[in-house]
């Protein structure tokens, strides 16, 4: 008897998965190892988080022709922050998860010349033209910040800062979410806001 | 070509100065405008605006929480010294997939809008000069910000001069904002898990399509997740799945509902999170208890009064079945119980096809019908007379048959479908909670359910087929068969007698007055008939004639029952919770436009929620009910529970597949104004005329 009862919401459930139009995205737990990923650069050398151990680490999901994106990149704000984490011992991975064909793509060549033409100074650029790793870490838009500690944990998720526009003149009021919690998690310090909300194009992601 | 066609767009737009609209800013993917309500303003008048977007197909626009991406719109506006405006009120919006995302915003044409109030030192003759300067990101795949200036010069006036261009399209606005909610709410969540329920009257299962919780706050629930929802009587519960960021003190947002008219309204709800709500057990009760429930309930219906004629014909069955072979006791229970079995299975089929078609069937629902409840008791009346002896009859019911023909077994076919038929309104509060959950289930276990039923109702006829040996102890057949065939005749005209009843419930003296008028003319056929049975020749053809014409004449008399009215007062009550409100009819529209009053038509049913929300948040509120006093309004309900033919006509005469329809029909003669399916309190003041200042009341209802 229970037995059909389990059947039927097992049925009902099987109908729900159905009807959703495409899967759905499961966040990464904040205080837990961050999803690992192995993604070519702009040269085409094979990166891995893991690679990283021992370093604070900042994702930066990117897509040049975003508007949200171009507000840091137009402002210099974003170069700011790269220079930044350099300055910190911090690696900046800037990952492009757009697939061939939709706004954001970039070739190795292209993501080279986009990082000459903009003087910024990521560790490097990440191609992810099949969005595995966006789906990983469920970015949701460009940009969408992580930083991950030496320890391989995630510790922050969430907008580069607190205005959500495209206005370049609304990046100096902003607060800087980012750069608070990336100083912080360099420094081994718990950041003040561990999670906010990202701001941002919709990541184009593969199939979708 | 496009900075050609954009140009050509601001030429042929209505932008120049003291137009109601102002020059559009256009796009491939938007036209955007800012849009007044007034043609002029009048001083200390408040006024609505609205920015008005225009997309291109697959093009959106946001909400102020734009789900898993984007922005909302914003716009800022330089008024003349003195004015004032409060924010834009964003409309409900609608869910936007995108890949595993999910965002909320608007597609088409939405309007945001704002209330502007002038000061009060303008003087008739001056200028309102307003500017807006708005932005907004537009996306499909990709995302456009976008911007624009647009200005509105209106000039002041006395009074305030609704612009005619604009009124319906401000009005839709409004009808688009989320209005505030009439239910309790209730909300929590339990580490990835929670729920949200909405309780209120008005709820009930089947009365709501689709429903949808929009969190105003990013982070706090999974934008992508389904929220299965879950109706029971009175409470609506979503289950929710929690997003990255904390939970607020106060969980706020919108829940969107579509009700089963298909009208969609947002409700603006707000709860302090608490302990998680629980979903009521899912469907009532599990399968196997409803199918025991059934059964059971199948096995009791055999005592009920409303079967006891049916097995008054099963007795005659039975007492002519002793000393009959096992062979035949076994075919002739079988036939029962197919027949009743069958008859739950059309009837439960019948029930799941309205119930997918979205019609409003409910248990028993062919009593709703007087056609049928008359033909039920003529057939009542007609099985009574065949019993009393008055006519004979060689068809299917097999009745004055032997019992070992083959008549014998199709009449026992009929006999259980007969039982059916009559017995269903029995069942109602005994078979409840069963039947409940049966319609609430799958289409297969609603079958299964109602095949459960009939199995109980035909198990004692089972059993003796099982075992004929127990025919052995019925008495023999003898003289005392016939007595008790015209001792049973009673217990049919007692069935008669109640089904007459029902049928003064639903349609008044004049129904009574039909039925028992074609009860008459088909007694009178009948005994011709048995007249006739008992002649040869000419006599027979005679009497023949003369019962086709009364049967015929009986018939005659449906369609007069199906018009019969209910009796006054009856229905409305229960239907609407207006005060005064007159049943509604075609009739009385007219008398009472006749004594030069403004009438209110409200056509609504009992499982309308929309309707039963707009009563409570726009019709039956101080300033409403005030303003129908001061004016005289005579205010008539029409219920459209059973789908009456009368408001089927007039909801089709204004291009309506269902309601709510409102009707305002003027003092002053000329056509009603239609309003819309969704109210608020000031699009009724304003429809009846009785605004303060145009539009003032609804910018007062729909703060968001």
């Amino acid at each position: 008897m229970r037995l059909l009862t389990r059947r039927t919401t097992l049925a009902a459930g099987l109908a729900l998965v159905a009807a959703a139009p495409r899967e759905a995205l499961a966040a990464p737990s904040l205080g837990a190892p961050a999803p690992d990923f192995a993604l070519p650069d702009q040269d085409g050398t094979i990166r891995r988080l893991a690679e990283f151990r021992g370093k604070a680490v900042v994702l930066e999901w990117t897509n040049h022709d975003c508007p949200f994106v171009r507000k840091h990149y137009t402002s210099g704000n974003m170069q700011a922050l790269q220079a930044l984490a350099k300055e910190r011992g911090v690696v900046w991975l800037s990952i492009a998860s757009s697939p061939e064909g939709e706004q954001g793509h970039v070739t190795g060549g292209q993501a080279r010349e986009l990082t000459e033409s903009r003087n910024a100074t990521p560790a490097a650029v990440l191609l992810d033209p099949q969005s595995v790793a966006a789906r990983a870490y469920a970015a949701t838009v460009t940009p969408h910040m992580f930083v991950i500690d030496g320890a391989g944990i995630l510790r922050y998720m969430g907008g580069i800062d607190s205005i959500r526009s495209t206005r370049v003149e609304d990046v100096p009021r902003a607060e800087p979410f980012l750069r608070d919690a990336m100083l912080a998690i360099a420094e081994g310090r718990a950041p003040a806001q561990a999670v906010t909300q990202p701001y941002g194009c919709v990541i184009k992601y593969f199939g979708a | 070509m496009w900075r050609l066609l954009t140009a050509l767009s601001v030429l042929l737009a209505p932008g120049a100065a003291g137009a109601v609209e102002s020059a559009p800013v256009t796009s491939p993917r938007a036209t955007v405008t800012v849009v007044s309500s007034v043609e002029a303003i009048a001083p200390g008048r408040p006024f609505r605006i609205a920015l008005r977007q225009r997309l291109a197909p697959g093009w959106h626009t946001y909400w102020t929480n734009p789900g898993d991406a984007g922005a909302p719109p914003e716009m800022a506006l330089a008024l003349p010294e003195g004015a004032s405006a409060s924010d834009l009120a964003f409309p409900t919006p609608e869910r936007i997939p995108y890949g595993p995302l999910v965002n909320f915003g608007y597609e088409n044409e939405v309007l945001f809008l704002a209330t502007v109030t002038p000061p009060a030192a303008l003087q008739p003759g001056d200028r309102f000069a307003l500017e807006a300067s708005a932005s907004w990101l537009v996306c499909e795949k990709i995302c456009i910000p976008e911007e624009g200036v647009f200005r509105l010069d209106l000039p002041v006036e006395g009074t305030p001069r609704p612009a005619a261009a604009s009124a319906e399209m401000i009005r839709a606005g409004e009808a688009a904002l989320p209005r505030p909610s009439p239910f309790a709410v209730t909300v929590g969540f339990e580490g990835q898990g929670g729920a949200i329920a909405l309780a209120g009257e008005a709820l009930a299962p089947g009365s709501v399509r689709e429903a949808y919780f929009f969190p105003a706050d990013w982070g706090v629930l999974d934008h992508a997740a389904p929220q299965p929802m879950t109706l029971s009587d009175g409470v609506l519960t979503l289950s929710l799945a929690r997003g990255v960021g904390p939970v607020p003190a106060s969980v706020s947002g919108l829940v969107s509902i579509v009700d089963r008219g298909g009208v969609r309204s947002g409700y603006v709800v707000s709860a302090a999170p608490g302990p998680v709500p629980a979903l009521p057990a899912a469907p009532g009760l599990p399968l196997w208890q409803a199918i025991a429930f059934a059964a059971l309930g199948g096995l009791i219906l055999n005592l009920m009064p409303c079967v006891f004629p049916i097995l008054a014909m099963k007795a005659m069955g039975i007492a002519r079945l002793s000393g009959a072979a096992r062979g035949e006791i076994r075919a002739h229970a079988a036939a029962y119980t197919a027949g009743v079995v069958l008859s739950f299975l059309a009837l439960g089929g019948l029930l799941v096809a309205l119930k997918g078609a979205g019609m409003a069937a409910g248990w028993g629902f062919q009593f709703t019908s007087p056609v049928f409840v008359a033909a039920l008791a003529w057939l009542m009346l007609a099985v009574g007379l065949n019993l009393s002896g008055v006519y004979a009859v060689s068809g299917p019911m097999g009745l004055g048959q032997g019992a070992a023909s083959q008549g014998g077994k199709v009449g026992a076919f009929f006999t259980g479908a007969l039982a059916v038929l009559v017995a269903t309104p029995c069942t109602a509060p005994f078979m409840a909670a069963a039947i409940g959950a049966a319609v609430a289930m799958p289409p297969a276990a609603t079958l299964a359910v109602f095949a459960a039923l009939g199995v109980g109702m035909a198990l004692p006829y089972v059993i003796l087929g099982a075992a004929p040996g127990l025919a052995r102890f019925l008495p023999r057949p003898g003289a005392w068969m016939e007595r008790l065939r015209q001792g049973l005749a009673f217990p049919m005209y007692a069935a008669a007698v109640w089904l007459v009843w029902v049928l003064a419930q639903q349609g008044g003296a004049d129904a009574v007055l039909a039925v028992l008028a074609g009860a008459v003319l088909l007694g009178f056929g009948l005994w011709a008939l048995g007249q006739a049975q008992g002649s040869a020749g000419r006599g027979r053809r005679i009497g023949q004639g003369l019962a086709a014409a009364a049967v015929i004449g009986a018939v005659a008399l449906l369609p007069r029952l199906d018009a019969a009215s209910p009796p006054a007062g009856a229905a409305t009550a229960s239907v609407s919770i207006l005060p005064d409100a007159e049943p509604w009819s075609p009739e009385r529209v007219a008398a009472l436009r006749a004594e030069g009053r403004p009438v209110f038509v409200n056509m609504t049913a009992a499982w309308c929620i929309t309707c039963k929300v707009n009563e409570r948040v726009a019709l039956t509120t101080d300033a409403v009910q005030l303003a129908f006093a001061e004016r005289n309004v005579a205010v008539l309900v029409g219920d459209w529970t059973r789908g009456d033919a009368a408001i089927t006509a007039l909801l089709r005469q204004h291009q309506r597949d269902g309601v709510p329809l409102y009707l305002y029909y003027p003092a002053g003669g000329g056509a009603p104004a239609i309003l819309p399916q969704i109210l608020t309190e000031g699009i009724v003041l304003d429809a009846i005329g009785a605004a303060k200042g145009p539009l003032v009341g609804a910018a007062r209802g729909s703060t968001i």
